[in-house]
């Protein structure tokens, strides 16, 4: 045989470097028409179930008291308030006499606030039968002081835009309980004197069911002593009350009764999740694409032709993982900003604060959402490269989105609430804006739960990939 | 790169059967190397092997020198057809090769060019499910030359082809060769690889059994072998016998003589009598030769030989 | 169609994975009742007396998870013979079209009813052993489940059918969409969906009006024993809900398999 130069490939190809394999992953993904459709039955599902939702909820007036108009459904700012103008500096002081202890978080105090509107910015030292001496804040900053209860003597001293509490046992001697800071004090603050107490939450199991109760829960305390102490002289307007009671001007003792609180509300409606709960649906179309886009590559042997262009298989399920995230994201945020703008005005009736995207707990959970869908995907290609079957992959992803969700209807709440929080399903609280009695888990931790769970599916995929065989 | 092949004392087993049993033989370039053995033989294993694919248990199987795990942009030097039917129905012929182009760095306008190559330039934007068994070889093959390899690998390229494909692969891979390409075809049937394979490597049971030019094996095979045609074979037989030769009855008025020359039958069927309306020294079909050769290897035992007739 | 019977027979019998997959179907609802029961006990309830619990729908609950197993027994069923072309070799050996699926629903329904008995009979033992440890005893008015009693056995019975009609509606569904893949996650996603969907529904009427129309809600309450005025719709309407999801899903897939090219 004759000896010839050896051929020399004429076509110049740049290196195989990772951003030529996504390409050559999206590629794939656009490729195929079935799976575009899929994703876009993924959006519409998403919005039009979220629309039902929205419907199906918007006729129910959540937080219809009037409490909480104005804030955040996450907060209540109800109870019973007794209070004056103050203008500038000068101090507040009572003795708590007595104090019901139906509630370790039934609460009696001072409160100094911007205004008497609810919602407006406070600050509350109060006495409490289960939690001691607290002062707390704009339902979020909660300082403790010491584990005394009533009889307490409370102080509350404003000095420019900082307000500090003190409490002491005789009226005389007193210690610091803690400084906060409030925004948009004017020069006259109202003060007084407020009794509050959360609702009880009655979890009682009957006929094969959780029922779960709120019932109103009345606060009662008595107060004497009560003194307001402006640093400049000045004449002090008469006592009011928030309620319907009437007062005596002059007095210096209250007996007050107070339902409702001031703080975290737990039966609280979740709206921005309600809407964005039609995204179930949309994640099932998901799972079915990111279990496909990988097994009909098994099925017809494709999946040989793409081990020889790239022999490196890691970072093909890599590039993979990410092109088919990335798609799924999104579309996810194209779904859930559109089903949010829908459906937010259809659910924002009756007098509880609106849904709006500028409240970052619900940006979170409208993009979160698209993250949601995105990591679902992923979990589920994962979980096909691993057993390589669509049937399978397809059953064992589901069940573990919704088995949790499904069972938790009828198991007790503790155990639908461990559930929830270490399945997969732990990634749905990533659309939850508000904490209620029975949140599972954080927004965040939850979905850092369904992402260890894809971490590790992936972790799994990859390697075996990279020994599989024929 | 250089453009070769080389398989080196390669052993694979799955679970309790070998399938490839210290294989070794080298693929030079500038010509068509035939890898035939029967089904089973261990050709696929041998090609999904030298791909990467599957892990040698034993041994080396080299491209240019290196792993094919370690080509960096192996379309670009190795161009292999697996198996014709990996494609999905609903994505288009066209985006079929895309993937595969971009996945290697390799220009779009490449995948015109290769679609143009194997005359599937018309139905590009049609879906590959749609495709009759002949045009997803011709996508395959399409695939194989995207990177323009110099050295190119088929797995039973002309399986299920009409006679019109088959011509055409073999002048495809005519072609290649000449090109100064290294070309691995494998195939089961020989007669498949008549005249487009110039060297030959043949396996049984994972074993190579030889390793050699075309021409070589034909040569081999037709040795002192002398067709005879006449109308009266029983006397013919004992004149040949009688002067030391084999003879067979291949059919009822033809002989194979083997162990005597022309030039020497003419003379004694003459001088006794015999009368012949033929007689030519016998050129085999690459079958034949095949058949021939891998007579004694056990693996073959089963296959049907073809060759019938009793020596008397 | 005694032959045809037995074909489909042998074509389910002799593909192992089939095997596995009505074990699972008993073994799943048996296993998933057990974790039912285990977690819930009278010390969750005002009172021991005050419980009203259902302990025969608390037994049967092990279904939520075993039905899935039947969705894809059912699918399978089906879809294998569009995945690998078979269906052409089942056509030309029989093919009178609706006799072939007819004889599939037979042979499925014949499997779910067997092995669903076996899960829903499990079941129930299962449960006689773990509730009177979770306070559910004679002496606090909960009897051992038995099938003597009335409500219990149409409980029980009713479970193995709400299995047969979702294998109906799963082979019904399969038939008109023909993809594994597409019809497994169809099926589910209307079974499991619409329960956990109904729990953001806070409008009552809403929340009525879907659990009357959900399959699974409705279909499962066949299962409730006691205090049946509480349940959005009655047991055999609920289950006669499922059944027509059933029939239609039969129906539709019937049509097409009829007219549609194999």
């Amino acid at each position: 045989m004759v000896t010839m130069t050896p051929y020399r490939s004429t076509v110049e190809s740049s290196r195989d470097g990772f951003p030529q394999l996504l390409l050559s992953e999206w590629t794939k993904l656009r490729s195929v028409p079935r799976w575009g459709l899929t994703m876009l039955a993924a959006a519409a599902a998403t919005i039009l179930v979220g629309m039902l939702l929205a419907a199906g909820a918007g006729a129910q007036s959540a937080g219809g008291d009037g409490s909480t108009a104005g804030i955040s459904p996450q907060f209540r700012d109800a109870g019973s308030y007794v209070h004056r103008p103050l203008t500038g500096d000068g101090s507040l002081v009572a003795r708590v006499a007595t104090q019901e202890r139906n509630d370790p978080w039934a609460k009696a105090g001072l409160m100094m606030r911007v205004s008497a509107q609810p919602g407006s910015p406070y600050a509350a030292l109060m006495i409490t039968p289960g939690h001691g001496v607290r002062l707390q804040s704009n339902f979020v900053t909660d300082l403790p002081g010491s584990d005394s209860g009533a009889p307490r003597w409370l102080k509350l001293t404003r000095t420019g835009d900082s307000v500090t509490g003190y409490e002491s046992a005789d009226g005389s001697n007193w210690s610091k309980v803690g400084t906060v800071q409030l925004e948009g004090m004017g020069p006259t603050v109202e003060t007084g004197v407020f009794v509050a107490s959360p609702d009880a939450l009655k979890l009682l199991r009957q006929f094969g069911g959780e029922d779960i109760s709120e019932t109103t829960n009345l606060g009662k305390a008595s107060f004497d002593n009560v003194k307001v102490e402006p640093a400049r002289p000045q004449q002090l307007a008469p006592w009011k009350s928030n309620g319907n009671t009437q007062v005596d001007p002059n007095a210096t003792t209250f007996s007050l009764v107070g339902a409702g609180d001031i703080g975290f509300y737990q039966f609280a409606t979740d709206k921005t999740k309600t809407i964005l709960s039609g995204a179930m649906i949309g994640i099932m179309a998901l799972v079915a694409l990111g279990v496909l886009f990988i097994t009909t590559e098994y099925q017809q042997g494709l999946i040989w032709t793409t081990f020889t262009a790239s022999p490196r298989r890691g970072r093909v399920l890599a590039a993979r993982a990410i092109v088919l995230g990335g798609a799924a994201f999104v579309v996810g945020l194209v779904a859930s900003f559109a089903v949010f703008l829908i459906a937010a005005p259809m659910i924002n009736q009756g007098k509880a604060a609106p849904a709006s995207l500028s409240d970052p707990q619900v940006l979170r959970g409208v993009v979160g959402t698209a993250a949601l869908m995105a990591v679902v995907a992923v979990f589920s290609l994962a979980v096909a490269a691993i057993v390589r079957r669509s049937t399978a992959a397809i059953t064992t992803v589901l069940l573990l989105l919704l088995v949790p969700l499904v069972a938790s209807t009828a198991l007790p709440l503790t155990v639908a609430k461990w559930l929830e929080a270490v399945t997969p399903a732990a990634g749905f609280a990533i659309q939850q804006t508000i904490m209620r009695y029975d949140t599972a888990i954080g927004p965040w931790s939850g979905f850092a739960v369904l992402c260890a769970y894809t971490a590790v599916a992936l972790g799994v995929a990859i390697w075996r990939v990279q020994r599989q065989e024929a | 790169m250089e453009a070769t092949i080389e398989i080196n004392g390669l052993r694979k087993r799955y679970g309790g059967t070998v399938a490839v049993d210290g294989l070794s033989f080298t693929v030079r370039p500038g010509q068509v190397t035939g890898f035939v053995g029967p089904n089973g033989a261990g050709k696929s294993t041998t090609i999904r092997l030298l791909l990467g694919l599957d892990r040698p248990d034993e041994g080396t199987a080299l491209v240019g020198g290196k792993r094919y795990q370690d080509l960096r942009t192996p379309l670009c030097q190795v161009g292999a057809l697996l198996d014709a039917s990996a494609l999905h129905p609903g994505r288009s012929a066209r985006d079929h090769l895309l993937w595969q182009a971009h996945s290697n760095g390799i220009p779009g306008r490449r995948v015109d060019e290769v679609l143009e190559l194997v005359g599937l330039a018309a139905v590009a934007k049609r879906a590959a499910g749609g495709f009759s068994l002949g045009m997803r070889q011709r996508l395959g093959i399409a695939g194989a030359l995207l990177g323009d390899p110099p050295v190119l690998i088929f797995d039973e390229p002309v399986n299920g082809l009409d006679p019109e494909g088959v011509i055409w692969i073999r002048n495809l891979l005519r072609r290649l060769g000449e090109q100064g390409r290294a070309v691995l075809v494998s195939s089961h049937l020989m007669g498949e690889l008549e005249g487009s394979a110039d060297h030959l490597v043949v396996i049984g049971r994972g074993r190579l059994i030889a390793d050699t030019s075309v021409r070589e094996l034909l040569a081999k095979a037709s040795d002192g072998r002398v067709t005879l045609r006449t109308g009266q074979v029983r006397e013919a037989i004992t004149v040949l016998n009688q002067a030391g030769a084999t003879v067979a009855a291949t059919d009822h008025d033809e002989v194979t003589v083997t162990g005597l020359p022309v030039a020497k039958i003419v003379p004694l069927l003459t001088d006794a009598g015999v009368s012949f309306s033929g007689v030519a020294e016998r050129r085999p079909t690459l079958e034949e030769a095949y058949l021939e050769l891998t007579h004694g290897s056990v693996e073959f035992q089963a296959t049907p030989a073809g060759q019938g007739a009793a020596s008397w | 169609m005694r032959h045809s019977l037995r074909a489909e027979w042998t074509k389910v019998r002799t593909l192992r994975g089939n095997t596995w997959l009505a074990v699972g179907i008993a073994v799943c609802t048996v296993l998933a009742t057990a974790g039912a029961t285990a977690a819930v006990s009278t010390a969750q309830c005002p009172t021991v007396t005050t419980c009203f619990e259902d302990t025969a729908r608390l037994a049967l609950r092990g279904v939520w998870l075993g039905q899935a197993v039947v969705v894809v027994l059912a699918v399978l069923m089906m879809s294998n013979e569009y995945g690998n072309g078979m269906i052409r070799t089942t056509l030309s050996a029989i093919p009178r079209r609706v006799e072939v699926l007819f004889t599939k629903a037979a042979v499925i329904s014949g499997i779910v009813l067997a092995t669903g008995a076996a899960g829903a009979v499990g079941s129930l033992l299962i449960g006689n052993v773990i509730m009177p440890a979770n306070g559910f005893t004679p002496a606090n008015g909960y009897p051992p489940l038995s099938l003597a009693d009335g409500p219990t056995l149409r409980a029980t019975v009713g479970t193995v059918l709400y299995l047969a009609l979702i294998a109906l509606l799963s082979l019904g569904v399969t038939t008109v969409l023909r993809d594994t893949a597409v019809s497994i996650t169809a099926v589910l996603t209307l079974l499991y969906v619409v329960p956990v969907i109904s729990t953001f529904v806070t409008d009552p009427e809403w929340l009525d009006r879907l659990r009357k129309i959900s399959p699974m809600t409705a279909g499962l309450a066949i299962q409730a024993t006691r205090d049946l005025d509480r349940l959005p719709i009655g047991p055999w309407p609920g289950l006669g809900v499922l059944a027509a999801y059933a029939a239609v899903a039969m129906i539709v897939g019937g049509v097409l398999f009829v007219v549609r090219e194999a």
